[in-house]
């Protein structure tokens, strides 16, 4: 994505919800409106702070009727690789910040007859939007919150207060988990499951909903990870004729971004599909991380913002 | 001519069971239950359990008035189902059909078997409950008479054979597409002469 393509905006508000969780306002510079986005959306932030460029995504959370600014929750990461850190230690109230258009990747199916949204931790976060989207509709819907603890639940004052009984809330450290067969077994033809949340979580409720026959287009998921860590490797850009070096505890997209050289993407969560880069040239083997690719496709091409390579040479298209 | 090469025109093939679904719903209209009937075997040599969380709404073919398929008919009525019912005409069918899926839970198969008017009227009730095509099966029997619907007037007319026919509602005459409707479950129907009125192509039985 180009720079020309990112937005200016402004932390104007900084609030601390839990231990872990802080609510972002972000403002556009000069005022105005942003632009409009549906229930599920997220952003990319650029972090232009340190030693490294981040990009990490964040699911909208307010409503999509409400425009004069975005907001965003973020998770301090214990093994942060730097994004969340900054968020949470650098940015403050008056920082700028450029962010990349929202995208929808996690939309809510408009025809469902009923949706049962099931949310882990800061997973939440999609849901508080899609609940907006929800309460104009007519379909009927339940959340299922799960968190640590009554100090780490973060929105559920606001949670409660707009959807009442609608809002299951599940405490680990009081031994309360989510009877997914209970609630996956018998839910009326035409309903769609969402879940975001921790990797388990999301397998889980996967392999339970197709194991009560749920098809694939009725289960929705995502998920925002840090893109997986592994050996340093190099890479030659073809194109744009380029040596890269991909250190250890960075990712192929962001060692690529770091030399200058831009990699259409929109999720950067081997997800979408945006940033699907063919292999030219490859001795070693690739470390396929995503979620995108056909097992036939995997022979040919690579996700560079979460796939790595262990190799003696690697040549890619780009 | 304007009606060949076009996308909306749906494709079929042979049912199979589907074993990933966990309750089965099957509608046959006249030899459409053979197909069902060959369903069912492959679910029993399978020894899927799917059998007693199968229903099967039909209309046997003597009543349908195809001849010789009524050893499917009973045949199915043998085997250790769930429920099997058999109607008289489509519209009780269909009746049916749609209360039990305001019944239904998911992880529902939905199988038809018959003519394609019958498939269509059955996929747009299963489309009103959100049902994908994932979940959908359908397989092409019988006759090739189509639901044709007039874009001019509204009007949809049943069992048109031929490539023009006269629109029930206004009169007009309608050149049948292969453009089509799920929603409405109907070919579209475009005034065949409008740039000159009375000439029309020759008419002739071509879904037959």
């Amino acid at each position: 994505m180009s720079e020309e393509q990112t937005l200016a905006v402004e932390v104007s508000a900084i609030e601390r919800l839990t231990p872990l969780i802080k609510h972002f306002t972000l403002a556009p510079v000069g005022g105005g409106s942003m632009p409009a986005f549906s229930g599920g959306s997220h952003i990319v932030v650029v972090m232009r702070g340190g030693a490294r460029v981040h990009r990490n995504p964040y699911s909208l959370l307010s409503s999509p009727l409400e425009l004069d600014a975005y907001h965003i929750g973020v998770r301090r990461m214990e093994e942060s690789r730097g994004g969340s850190h900054f968020m949470h230690d650098q940015v403050t109230v008056g920082t700028r910040l450029e962010i990349a258009h929202p995208v929808n990747l996690f939309a809510l199916d408009k025809i469902a007859r009923k949706h049962v949204l099931i949310a882990g931790g800061i997973g939440i976060t999609p849901f508080l939007a899609q609940l907006e989207d929800l309460h104009q509709g007519r379909a009927p819907y339940e959340l299922h919150y799960c968190v640590r603890s009554p100090e780490h639940a973060a929105f559920l004052p606001r949670l409660r207060e707009r959807e009442g009984e609608r809002v299951h809330v599940y405490y680990d450290s009081e031994g309360q988990a989510i009877d997914f067969e209970r609630l996956l077994s018998g839910q009326p033809l035409g309903t769609h499951v969402y879940v975001c949340g921790p990797a388990g979580m999301i397998d889980r409720v996967t392999a339970m909903a197709q194991s009560w026959g749920w098809p694939d287009s009725h289960i929705h998921w995502e998920q925002f990870s840090a893109p997986p860590v592994g050996d340093a490797f190099d890479v030659y850009l073809a194109r744009s004729k380029m040596h890269v070096h991909v250190p250890p505890d960075q990712s192929l997209m962001e060692s690529i971004e770091a030399a200058g050289v831009e990699v259409p993407y929109l999720c950067r969560g081997g997800v979408c599909g945006f940033c699907q880069t063919r292999v030219l040239e490859l001795d070693g083997e690739i470390v396929h991380n995503d979620h995108y690719l056909s097992e036939a496709d995997r022979g040919k091409f690579m996700m560079p913002c979460v796939s790595r390579a262990r190799c003696k040479s690697l040549v890619l298209d780009l | 001519m304007l009606v060949t090469g076009i996308k909306s025109k749906p494709v079929y093939a042979p049912l199979r069971a589907d074993p990933r679904g966990r309750y089965h719903l099957m509608l046959g209209l006249g030899a459409g239950e053979v197909a069902l009937l060959r369903v069912l075997r492959e679910m029993q040599a399978a020894a899927l359990d799917g059998l007693a969380r199968t229903r099967v709404l039909l209309i046997p073919a003597p009543a349908a008035g195809d001849a010789g398929t009524a050893e499917a008919w009973r045949e199915i009525e043998g085997l250790p189902l769930q429920e099997v019912r058999a109607f008289s005409d489509v519209a009780a069918l269909l009746g049916e059909f749609k209360s039990l899926l305001e019944d239904s839970l998911m992880g529902t198969r939905l199988y038809v078997a018959g003519p394609e008017s019958f498939i269509g009227l059955a996929m747009k009730i299963a489309l009103e409950f959100n049902l994908n095509k994932d979940e959908i099966r359908a397989e092409e029997l019988g006759s090739l008479a189509r639901r044709v619907y007039c874009i001019h007037c509204r009007t949809t007319a049943e069992n048109v054979r031929t490539n023009i026919v006269r629109c029930p509602g206004c009169e007009r005459w309608l050149l049948v597409r292969d453009h089509y409707s799920r929603r409405l479950a109907a070919y579209m129907g475009v005034m065949a002469d409008a740039e000159a009125p009375g000439e029309l192509p020759a008419i002739k039985d071509v879904f037959v």
